[in-house]
This record gives structure tokens, C-alpha cells and sequence, in this order.
């Protein structure tokens, strides 16, 4: 028994010493490129029990590589989405990541940060080019202390949803276009048991658009400081129609974190809600679920700040521990080109590459809206500390449309907490 | 006397709550079933419907013919099946030391023991993973096995310290002048008499080997080694993604079939293992 407890003993005090030195690894470089070398590549293109994409890669894109490159063999791992950045913690601190991650574009600052990603901008001779031609807000997520880290793999943005019922019932002939549309049409919805616009939370994905689209901002350009930006008179008019709109019943529950709420899923189709923003793959779910709905997709409202939506979407990254770090860049390079981007486009990935958009829309014609608002739309904040920053709006803005604080003072703690995350970059 | 009051009530009151309450509990797992058996389209319905019409198998034939369902069921019973046994062996050979034998610092080293039930799982998970990194068991069903073992260890021997303490000392001593070691004395006393608490942390186990998934979706990586409930959280998906319900549901029913055995087969003697471990413990 005692034996058995010491070696217990020895071994957790074993594996304490080794999480302490796991995190400090340095990854070589084989660089001749003749010998065959296997790269494995993380993602979760197979998400969803929907394999299209998980095939399309599987069974086209990386036979075609590897037809390219006789002597690399790609070896895809699908995880589900959700368990990703935990099973990429884990991993980075036994040191043994892939060479190759799909990364959701808010996780590239934080394992930059880590040490554990090589800079692609000085690994890759020809990353300028690379970089240029991709969409600024999908590639901007990759920066992270003048470096980038990554290039961008897929993109999405949310758009203005709504259908036909609704906009019969908010007596209008076209989708609300700007701010006043929108309050105008919440007067008309008044009584008829219609909300005029629904969301699943306050945080950064949920509210930017609106900010943004107001005029507003949530810090400067070079992120140092968020207070006279979040708390600016622009930001502050643009959430104050929210809360007065929250507060007449035209914006669901589900906005200030009512669990119980209708969801915007179903609560669109089933004419309980006019308006949602939203990204493209609602239009497979819809398709699946409700297949007689016909969603309408239109640009986000503008306002002040004219129409201006949130980027969403992958990167893909190059671990520092790679041991085949030339093989791995070949593959990045073949991710960018016409034929990886352009695979994926009728599976609901929408392309990152600015000279694909037209092809896009020819091939897949309800992305035309989603494509002309990635011309102008913007990524979040792309620091470590990215989710704090949704948890910090949450938190502060809740209060506000519940009406125990104003706006301005809402607004003004939130500033001042995100200030406190950026003074640590 | 709690007991004679509850016996007064009236039969048909009786009855009528504890159908409630059987309702209640059950209503979840037929929805499960039932929504196996429906479409996308026919998910969602409003008012929920429990019998599906048209009711389809193609869930279940999707289940079965994507990826490598039956791999990753097969993986599951392995490892489940393995742990269990090696964790039974293990943990009643401690109890039995713990409850019959004295030497020094026994309780302090019970109570160390029993840290591993009050530390939560997750962690452990860096320290777990960086072990098996260096004892090459990353990426193997060897890995999870042992994980698997040495985390039911703790809860395992509590539980079985309690039946073999609740086994007459008198028995063991007779066996003892008859000239029985103690090997002879656990395999061939303590064992049989203590099957109630083996059923318990029998059940117990295979159940929490069965179910894991955290550890499993960490210390894997090929879909060679993986297991069950990695399968059916890939189909459920997330987020960005549709959630295909009656996939998931039926991957869900096939997966809970396992465990309905193994209730059914240890069923005898669990309720009187969950009592005769309550007074003894």
C-alpha cells in the first residue's frame, strides 16, 4: 500500500516538474525537403456529424498537395470544435502540438503570446505577398506585437437577417438599411407580439457591428487605450437606441443572457423575431430544419459610421515545435491558392482571398452579401485576453439595459477594465 | 418511523407520485429515442412529438456508416471493460488491506487516498498528459486504461473498505486458524461475501470509463484509438455548426445500450449494495 502511494507521490511530483520546463520547447528544421516527412494538421472541419468539408479535404485537397509534393504526407486530425483550445493547452504544455493548427482567429494572439507559434511574416520570404492578398480584417487577427503569426484560412461575417413575414409586419418593402429604418419599424411592430431584433449576448461579436456601425469605437487603432472610445458620445448613442429599444420589448431576452429566451435559430424562422445578425451557416441549419423558410440576407444597418459588420472565421499556424517547418509552410501556401479556397466555398466556407469574391458569389449566390460585407468589416480586439474582453462587456452592459446604470456609466467601467488588459500587452 | 407513516398513505397516492416521479425521469431518454427515429425537419415540432412520424432508420444507418462508429465502440468497451476489471482487482486488494490488517499510519494513508476523490479531474489533465507523454502511452488505449484505473482507485477502495469491514472479523479469523493466508482469506472470504459492494463499483466504473471524455479527447489523437463519446460529440458539433439531432440521439442510444446491460446484470445486487455501503461505511 505504502509503495503504491510513493510511487503515486513520486509520479505527480514527477509531472509538476515537467509542466514547469513542458512550455520552454524550441522546435527545429530539417530543411532539406527530399526526405519524405509526415505533417499533422489539427482542425475541425468535420464538425457537426456535417462531414462535406472534412471530405472535401480528405478526399480532394490534400491528395492534391501530396500529388504536388510526392514526398510530404498530410495527416489531418478532426477535434471537435469546442475542445480545440482545451486540447491545444494541454498539448502546448507537454509540448507536442501538430505542425499545423486551424485556429479560430481570436485564439492566434494568446498562443503567440505563449511562444509556441512561429512568426510567419520572417519564416515565410513570401508572406508579404501572401498577406496582400487576403482580406484586411480576417488578416489582421494574426498580428500580435508586429509579427503575424498566421495566415487567414476561412472567414465569415454576420449580416442582417430577416424574412419576408417580418418585413410584411413591420410594414417595410425592403430590409431596414439604416438606424432610423430600424426604429422606425420597431413603432410599427409595436402591439403585434413581433421583437423587432434578437441576439444571444452582449459581447464582442454580438455588439461590435452595432458600435461600429454607429460611428463608435472600442479603443484607438493601435489599442492602447479603450476609455473616450467605448465610452465616446458616438458608442453611447448607438447602445442607448439598443437599451431604449430593449426596454420598449423590441429586443428579445436572449440579449441580456435569458437562457430561456427563443432562440434566434428558431425564433426567425417561427416569426417571433424581424431582424438577427448572423453568419452564413445559418443557411444550412435552416435548410435542414425548417426547410420552408426562405431567410433574407441584407447589410447590417447603417449608421453613422456607415455599414460595418464583425469578422469571424480561422487561421491557420505554424507551431514552433514543427519539426518540419519548410513541408508545413508548403502546405500554408497551398491553403492560399484558388483551388484550396475555392473547394471549400460550397460547403459554407467563405473564401479570404479579396480576388475570389466574385467567383464566390457566382458559385454560391446567397453569399453576396455576406461577401460585400467583408470589404468593410473589422475584427475584434486581437489580444490574449480576448474572451475577458466579451465577459467584461456582459457584465458591464447587462445593468445598463436592465436600466440600474446608464449607458455612459456602464460604458465608462467597461473602458476602464478593458484599459487595465491592454496596459499588460 | 418514517417508514410506517409512508406506509399509512394510500396505496393509490403512492401510486400516482411515484408514477410522476417515474415519468419525469424517463420522459428524457424516450425523447432521446424518439427524436433517434425523426428527421431534421421533424426535430424542432411544436408541440413536441414522442412518437416520430415518419419514423426513419437513416439516422442510425448514417451513425453506423459514418467514420468509424463501430472502432470507436469497440475502443470504448476495451478500455471501459479493462479498467474495470483491473480497477476492481486493484482497489478490493487495498480495501481489504485497509480493513483488516494494521499497520502504521493506515488512516493517514486512507485519507491521502481519499484526496484523489476531492480533486477535481480537470486539474490533473496537464500533469496526466505530460505523464504519458514520457511513459509513451499518448495517442493508446494502454494510456487511457491506466488513467482510467488510477482515477477510480480512490473512490472504489472507500467504497469496498466499507463491505469487507462489514464481513464478521470472526469468519476471517476461523479460516485463519484453519491455516488460510491472507491471499486465501480475500479471493475466497472477503470476495464473495463482499459482491453487493463489487456490483456498486463495478456499475460505478463502467459507467465513468464508459462516459469519459475529457481525458479520452486529450490523450488521443488518431480515430483508431478513440472512443465513443468523442464520436458523438463530433457529430453533435457546435456553435457554427447545424447540430444534426437525430444523429446525435441515435449515436446516443447505441451508446447507452452497453450500460443498460451491465445495470441489468449487476442490478441484483446493487440496491443492496448502496445500502449495506451506507450503514457500514
Amino acid at each position: 500500500m505504502k509503495r503504491s502511494r510513493l510511487i503515486a507521490a513520486t509520479a505527480v511530483a514527477a509531472s509538476l516538474a515537467l509542466v514547469a520546463t513542458g512550455c520552454a520547447a524550441t522546435g527545429g528544421d530539417e530543411g532539406s525537403s527530399d526526405e519524405p516527412v509526415t505533417i499533422t494538421f489539427w482542425g475541425s472541419y468535420g464538425n457537426g456529424g456535417n462531414s462535406a468539408q472534412q471530405d472535401v479535404l480528405n478526399d480532394t485537397l490534400i491528395p492534391a498537395f501530396e500529388a504536388e509534393h510526392p514526398n510530404i504526407t498530410v495527416q489531418y486530425v478532426d477535434v471537435p470544435y469546442d475542445d480545440l483550445l482545451q486540447k491545444l493547452t494541454t498539448s502546448a504544455a507537454g509540448d507536442e502540438l501538430p505542425d499545423l493548427v486551424r485556429a479560430d482567429l481570436g485564439w492566434v494572439p494568446k498562443f503567440a503570446d505563449l511562444g509556441v507559434l512561429v512568426p510567419l511574416s520572417q519564416a515565410m520570404p513570401d508572406f508579404q505577398e501572401l498577406a496582400d492578398a487576403t482580406f484586411p480584417g480576417v488578416l489582421s487577427t494574426n498580428l500580435w506585437k508586429g509579427d503575424y503569426y498566421g495566415l487567414p484560412l476561412d472567414t465569415n461575417t454576420r449580416v442582417l437577417i430577416t424574412s419576408q413575414a417580418a418585413l410584411d409586419a413591420a410594414g417595410l418593402d425592403a430590409p431596414p438599411a439604416t438606424f432610423a429604418d430600424l426604429e422606425k419599424a420597431a413603432g410599427t411592430l409595436e402591439g403585434t407580439g413581433i421583437s423587432l431584433f434578437a441576439d444571444g449576448g452582449l459581447g464582442a461579436w454580438n455588439i461590435s457591428p452595432w458600435i461600429w456601425s454607429g460611428g463608435g469605437a472600442i479603443t484607438d487603432d493601435d489599442m492602447t487605450t479603450a476609455s473616450g472610445y467605448l465610452d465616446g458620445a458616438k458608442t453611447v448613442a448607438t447602445v442607448q437606441m439598443l437599451v431604449d429599444l430593449y426596454q420598449a420589448g423590441q429586443i428579445s431576452t436572449g440579449i441580456t443572457g435569458n437562457a430561456g429566451a427563443t432562440s434566434t435559430a428558431e425564433g426567425l424562422p417561427g416569426n417571433n423575431y424581424a431582424t438577427i445578425f448572423d453568419g452564413p451557416w445559418m443557411n444550412g441549419i435552416w435548410a435542414d430544419q425548417f426547410p420552408d423558410f426562405q431567410p433574407i440576407y441584407a447589410p447590417i444597418p447603417a449608421g453613422d459610421g456607415g455599414s460595418v459588420s464583425v469578422v469571424g472565421g480561422e487561421d491557420i499556424v505554424l507551431t514552433a515545435s514543427s519539426k518540419h517547418q519548410e513541408a508545413a509552410m508548403e502546405f500554408i501556401r497551398f491553403t492560399q491558392t484558388e483551388q484550396f479556397q475555392m473547394a471549400l466555398v460550397p460547403t459554407g466556407q467563405l473564401t479570404v482571398i479579396k480576388d475570389f469574391g466574385d467567383e464566390q458569389v457566382a458559385t454560391v449566390p446567397y453569399l453576396k452579401v455576406f461577401t460585400d460585407q467583408l470589404a468593410t468589416a473589422k475584427a475584434r480586439l486581437a489580444i490574449p485576453q480576448g474572451s475577458e474582453v466579451d465577459t467584461i462587456l456582459n457584465e458591464e452592459l447587462v445593468p445598463a439595459f436592465e436600466g440600474t446604470v446608464t449607458v455612459k456609466e456602464a460604458l465608462g467601467n467597461a473602458a476602464k477594465r478593458i484599459d487595465e488588459l491592454l496596459a499588460e500587452q | 418511523m418514517r417508514r410506517s407513516r409512508w406506509a399509512a398513505l394510500p396505496a393509490a397516492a403512492r401510486i400516482i407520485l411515484l408514477s410522476v416521479g417515474a415519468i419525469i425521469m424517463i420522459i428524457p431518454f424516450l425523447y432521446m429515442v424518439s427524436t433517434s427515429f425523426k428527421t431534421a425537419t421533424y426535430v424542432f415540432t411544436t408541440p413536441p412529438e414522442f412518437i416520430p412520424d415518419p419514423a426513419t432508420t437513416a439516422n442510425y444507418e448514417q451513425a453506423f456508416s459514418t467514420g468509424d462508429f463501430g472502432r470507436y465502440f469497440l475502443n470504448s468497451l476495451i478500455v471501459a471493460t479493462i479498467s474495470t476489471a483491473i480497477s476492481l482487482l486493484v482497489s478490493s486488494m487495498m480495501a481489504y488491506a485497509f480493513a483488516r490488517f494494521t499497520f502504521r499510519g493506515k488512516e493517514a494513508i486512507f485519507r491521502v487516498l481519499l484526496l484523489g476523490l476531492m480533486i477535481p479531474a480537470i486539474m490533473l489533465i496537464i500533469p496526466q498528459f505530460i505523464l504519458a507523454k514520457n511513459l509513451h502511452l499518448l495517442d493508446s488505449l494502454g494510456g487511457l486504461i491506466l488513467f482510467y484505473v488510477a482515477g477510480s482507485l480512490s473512490l472504489n477502495t472507500f467504497l469496498l473498505r466499507g463491505f469487507f469491514e462489514s464481513i464478521p472479523a470472526e469468519l476471517d479469523q476461523a479460516m485463519q486458524v484453519d491455516g488460510a493466508g491472507a491471499w486465501r482469506r480475500y479471493w475466497r472470504l472477503a470476495l464473495p461475501l463482499a459482491k453487493p459492494g463489487l456490483a456498486t463499483a463495478t456499475i460505478f466504473t463502467f459507467l465513468a470509463c464508459w462516459d469519459e471524455f475529457t481525458l479520452a479527447l486529450t490523450l488521443t489523437n488518431s480515430p483508431e484509438n478513440q472512443t465513443l463519446p468523442i464520436a458523438i460529440r463530433l457529430f453533435a458539433g457546435s456553435g457554427n455548426n447545424a447540430v444534426q439531432w437525430g444523429l446525435v440521439f441515435a449515436a446516443s442510444v447505441i451508446a447507452v445500450v452497453p450500460v443498460i446491460i451491465v445495470f441489468l446484470v449487476f442490478q441484483r445486487y446493487f440496491v443492496q449494495g448502496l445500502t449495506s455501503g451506507a450503514i457500514k461505511g
